[in-house]
């Protein structure tokens, strides 16, 4: 063998490696929510459907049951003393993570252009911003809890109204946006910064205002940044889970949180159900890839703004 | 059409750059000015305090009868035309063009007449669909030019417009930017660092250097009559000569003494005495055939087609550079002598530049 197709084969078979080492965990989440829970940890481990294990949809009928009258038996979990379902978390984790991402963007992108255009806060604010994510959100967790649970009180002998922030929904998107926000300032000032000072300089001659310079030259330039950095702050509110567990539940109900659940006395963990959702909820993620993929490619290749 | 007065302009960034110091010009309407100087001179900066893209530290700026120091640029009626030409990437040339007149609402009936309009009349009207990174170096130049004139403003601002250019491109653009100005009788403001665009193009040069303007005045003019060693320096190509001496008063006029050169001036020459520069352009420095003048050997020789430079060696610290004509045949290593028109010479105060002959 020459040396460069040596070289080649070893890249490859590198590769081959990791690329096993990264999708065995998800290849086993989605075998397992295909499995009846008698295959859920046996040994030796069933890897083959119809050949090792005979799959079925049953964890999924559990955890998209919408009520109604079922086989007797079929979905014998069904009234066991918790919840289920997916269809409360898929609600508040849609609700949740779509305003506080989207706020995040807007309030981010706002900010990094001032950063970028106004030195606003000075030479250090971005760093300072920085130290947001500088502690474990455990850290925060506890405090943030004190905070929520002594703010309504608060509130209450002050203007006699009580405004609840644990376990609300607006409750946890004010924290997700707070937390995503230095992401968002990190990614869309760099995308910013690549926009010719000059073009504004151009716009804003023509007549046209900051606002709606920014609107039709700033935003427009930077919309497959803004679609990455969505994408980005998107996923990490979809998977948070610490804050999440700390601050809601069991009026709200994030679909991390609900993972955290499947525990039966009966039969102890149940892995096909909490493997089920796992698969759900990573498809949106995979999908929103998918979709925003040509943004990504452009979004990562900065520098991409000439003249 | 207006014309441009500043006021003692001033502009500071920070406590510690001063990019302006007290800039005050009268541009008349319909003049072509061209504002000159090396970079960081605060060309740049002036246009845009004229623009409204920067806000004076002090000082006024009035477009015709108005004082707009506290305007936003887009309510001064200037258009400009950026180094970078500023043409917007993600916009058609359609719709490049058509963005002042849709800041402005004009309905699209009209919008879209004059869009053709002015493509046509710069040339660009096939060029409408197109995005501009697909544009030739010209062809985005002109693109440019005509977002600029679509909505017909009273004056032009143009920062080195035409710098991304390339030399062949840029001399006949310089051209058509003359003839656009001759077409449009609007006033023109244009900012460059390259005297051959200062020379070609302007009504009037300013000629500005660490914030102040160092003189004004038609091409030729400046050419001709540097107020200070900064200017005689500036313009020229090949630069003026210039040598270090002293100045004596003697009987029947001044002499210039200088390290292997001592010039009796038999016209009205410098009053003062003390340390000088002599300058004096190299068409200027003249070889001559017979034994007047001073020896001097041929170092260089830098045929232009047209004319030969031949640098010279007299015993100065640095060489003269002479022009002369192509037919005369020179070699390295030459010894000639060589004469100065003494009617064309200058001089500038050793300590402070200012022209005192």
């Amino acid at each position: 063998m020459t040396r460069p197709r040596l070289a080649a084969v070893l890249r490859h078979g590198i590769l081959l490696v990791w690329v096993l080492v990264v999708l065995f965990p998800v290849s086993w989440m989605v075998l397992t929510s295909f499995k009846d829970a008698g295959d859920w940890v046996s040994w030796p481990a069933r890897w083959l459907p119809f050949v090792d294990f005979q799959p079925t949809l049953l964890n999924y009928r559990q955890i998209f049951y919408l009520g109604g009258t079922t086989q007797s038996g079929e979905l014998r979990r069904e009234a066991s003393e918790q919840a289920y379902t997916i269809w409360k978390g898929v609600g508040d984790s849609a609700l949740i993570v779509t305003i506080s991402s989207v706020a995040a963007l807007l309030l981010g992108s706002a900010l990094a252009y001032a950063i970028s255009r106004f030195r606003t806060g000075g030479r250090n604010y971005p760093y300072t911003i920085l130290t947001i994510r500088m502690l474990p959100p455990i850290v925060v967790a506890i405090p943030m809890l004190i905070y929520y649970t002594s703010i309504p009180e608060l509130f209450e002998r002050l203007v006699g109204v009580r405004v609840e922030f644990f376990d609300t929904a607006y409750g946890l998107i004010l924290l997700y946006v707070a937390t995503t926000l230095p992401y968002v300032i990190w990614m869309m000032l760099a995308f910013i910064d690549e926009v010719p000072r000059e073009l504004e300089h151009a716009a804003r001659l023509m007549g046209a205002s900051r606002l709606a310079t920014i609107r039709k030259v700033v935003f427009p330039l930077v919309a497959s940044g803004m679609m990455v950095t969505l994408l980005f702050v998107f996923i990490l509110n979809w998977s948070e889970f610490l804050l999440a567990l700390t601050l809601s539940q069991p009026r709200v109900l994030t679909l991390p949180v609900l993972l955290n659940k499947f525990q039966s006395a009966v039969e102890g963990r149940l892995y096909g159900p909490q493997a089920a959702i796992g698969t759900v909820v990573t498809i949106p993620v995979v999908i929103l890839g998918f979709l925003i993929q040509k943004h990504l490619v452009k979004g990562f290749s900065f520098g991409m703004i000439r003249r | 059409m207006a014309s441009i007065r500043l006021e003692n302009l001033v502009k500071s960034f920070g406590e510690t750059v001063q990019a302006v110091r007290g800039v005050s010009l009268e541009i008349a309407d319909g003049e072509f000015v061209v504002l000159v100087g090396p970079s960081g001179c605060g060309k740049t900066t002036t246009l845009h305090l004229i623009a409204g893209l920067e806000r004076p530290t002090s000082g006024e700026v009035w477009i015709g009868a108005e004082r707009v120091t506290d305007w936003e640029p887009g309510d001064r009626n200037l258009g400009m035309v950026f180094q970078s030409l500023a043409l917007f990437p993600h916009m058609t040339v359609f719709d490049n063009i058509a963005f002042p007149l849709m800041i402005k609402k004009v309905p699209p009936a009209e919008l879209g007449e004059r869009v053709r309009g002015v493509a046509t009349t710069l040339h660009v009207a096939h060029l409408l669909d197109k995005r501009p990174s697909t544009l030739s170096g010209g062809e985005a130049q002109r693109v440019a030019l005509a977002r600029t004139i679509v909505v017909k403003p009273a004056a032009f601002l143009m920062d080195e417009p035409l710098s991304s250019l390339d030399a062949k491109l840029r001399v006949e653009m310089r051209t058509e930017l003359k003839r656009l100005h001759a077409t449009l009788r609007a006033t023109f403001v244009y900012v460059t660092h390259d005297q051959a665009e200062a020379m070609t193009m302007a009504h009037r040069i300013v000629v500005m250097d660490q914030g102040r303007v160092q003189q004004t005045g038609p091409p030729l003019a400046i050419y001709n009559e540097p107020a200070n060693y900064f200017v005689a320096g500036f313009f020229g190509i090949p630069a003026m000569n210039f040598i270090d001496g002293e100045l004596h008063q003697a009987s029947g006029g001044s002499v210039f003494q200088a390290p292997a050169l001592r010039l009796a001036l038999t016209r009205s020459g410098p009053s003062a005495g003390g340390p000088a520069t002599l300058g004096v352009r190299p068409e200027h420095v003249r070889l001559s055939d017979g034994a007047e003048g001073w020896p001097a050997a041929v170092s260089l020789i830098e045929p232009l087609g047209d004319e030969t430079l031949v640098f010279l060696d007299y015993g100065g610290g640095t060489s003269l550079v002479a022009k002369a004509s192509a037919e005369d045949r020179l070699a390295v290593g030459d010894r000639r002598r060589f004469t100065l028109r003494t009617d064309k010479l200058v001089f500038f105060a050793s300590s402070d530049g200012r022209r005192i002959a």
